[in-house]
């Protein structure tokens, strides 16, 4: 911190407008709560949701596996904007596999996501790797494993890892 | 309880506007329909930080027209590949000359589940951190935290945004503060 520097610290208090307009005048310092019933329907729009899931991610896996092969055919300088795609297409399966329980898949697509932050793209060594998560994710999709445990489970994280492990 | 005690009644949040800026609209479908399911009366959505900083600014612009609305909490996703991430759009409404707009409360949805988050979240100005999976109950207890422990805002050199004191537990380490607690400024705001 530069000798010139304000070093002022401020504290402001407001009035609590946000409680006001809940509408119940409830003093200061007691809590309010949303109707149990609005809660138990929220829980419902999402278990609505999770029944459709696979589709979902077996649609996600279609999108992933065309951007698989459009990296695999496309030039290493010209990736970046493919790999946008896949790391938002891996994010979103992460998101719908953690929310309805496909723990097995929210970890590959966790993991792939994470890979694709941290490199770019510009070795072909690396298509395997995108490779080796996309394939572990249809494997889980099509036997249905949902846990993230198991021998199975063991399994394809041991393989995933070892293509990473060779590649990167 | 006896006959005459009143039965505590749940918030009504039908004068509430929350916007949510998710990129994913699987997500940001989802979000809206359970906002709407608490209650809350209107739902605005933006797909980036880009957006949302748009949507704000005209809002803020326009605070006297009786056809717009003013936002009261924003629920932000923390990545978003393109058109800024929630990281970027903390900043700008924290960093906001108009105060309606840098003390509104902030709810970081994310699904990075690290502690880097949290304390990226909490040193930007987040009110609250809310990781993904999503559920009712998760959702409710953030909503409500905003509404029942609006904590006092702190502007220091470094940051501005929510006291991040969140328990009042005596320090026995070295006195390291610049400024003894009676030197603190506290101003109401209006």
């Amino acid at each position: 911190m530069t000798k010139n520097e304000d070093t002022t610290v401020k504290m402001y208090k407001m009035a609590n407008r946000l409680k006001e307009r809940a509408g119940l005048n409830l003093p200061k310092d007691s809590e309010g709560f949303l109707a149990p019933d609005s809660i138990e329907e929220a829980d419902k729009l999402i278990a609505e949701v999770c029944a459709t899931s696979a589709e979902t991610i077996d649609k996600h896996l279609k999108t992933l596996g065309d951007l698989w092969e459009n990296m695999r055919s496309s030039d290493p300088s010209t990736r970046q904007d493919t790999a946008t795609k896949v790391f938002a297409t891996a994010h979103e399966i992460k998101d719908i596999g953690a929310m309805c329980g496909y723990d097995l898949i929210a970890y590959f697509a966790e993991s792939l996501r994470d890979y694709i932050e941290r490199t770019e793209l510009n070795l072909n060594a690396q298509v395997v790797i995108v490779q080796a998560h996309l394939d572990a994710m249809k494997v889980v999709h099509h036997r249905g494993v949902k846990k993230d445990a198991g021998p199975e489970a063991e399994e394809l994280k041991a393989m995933v890892q070892k293509a990473i492990d060779k590649y990167q | 309880m006896s006959l005459f005690e009143k039965k505590p009644q749940p918030y009504d949040l039908s004068n509430f506007t929350v916007l949510i800026v998710e990129d994913s609209l699987y997500m940001q479908s989802l979000m809206a329909q359970m906002l709407k399911a608490f209650g809350v009366g209107d739902i605005l959505a933006c797909e980036s930080a880009k957006e949302a900083i748009d949507l704000l600014s005209v809002l803020q612009a326009s605070k006297k027209s009786r056809y717009l609305t003013t936002v009261d909490i924003v629920l932000m996703d923390w990545l978003m590949p393109k058109g800024g991430s929630g990281e970027e759009l903390l900043q700008w409404i924290r960093g906001h000359e108009k105060d309606p707009i840098r003390f509104l409360p902030v709810i970081v949805v994310s699904g990075y589940t690290t502690e880097y988050l949290t304390a990226t979240a909490r040193d930007l100005g987040a009110n609250e951190t809310l990781v993904k999976p999503i559920s009712g109950n998760g959702l409710a207890s953030r909503i409500c935290n905003v509404i029942d422990h609006p904590r006092p805002f702190i502007k220091a050199p470094h940051y501005f945004g929510p006291d991040r004191r969140r328990q009042t537990v005596a320090y026995l380490g070295r006195e390291r503060r610049i400024h003894p607690p009676e030197e603190v400024k506290v101003e109401k705001q209006p």
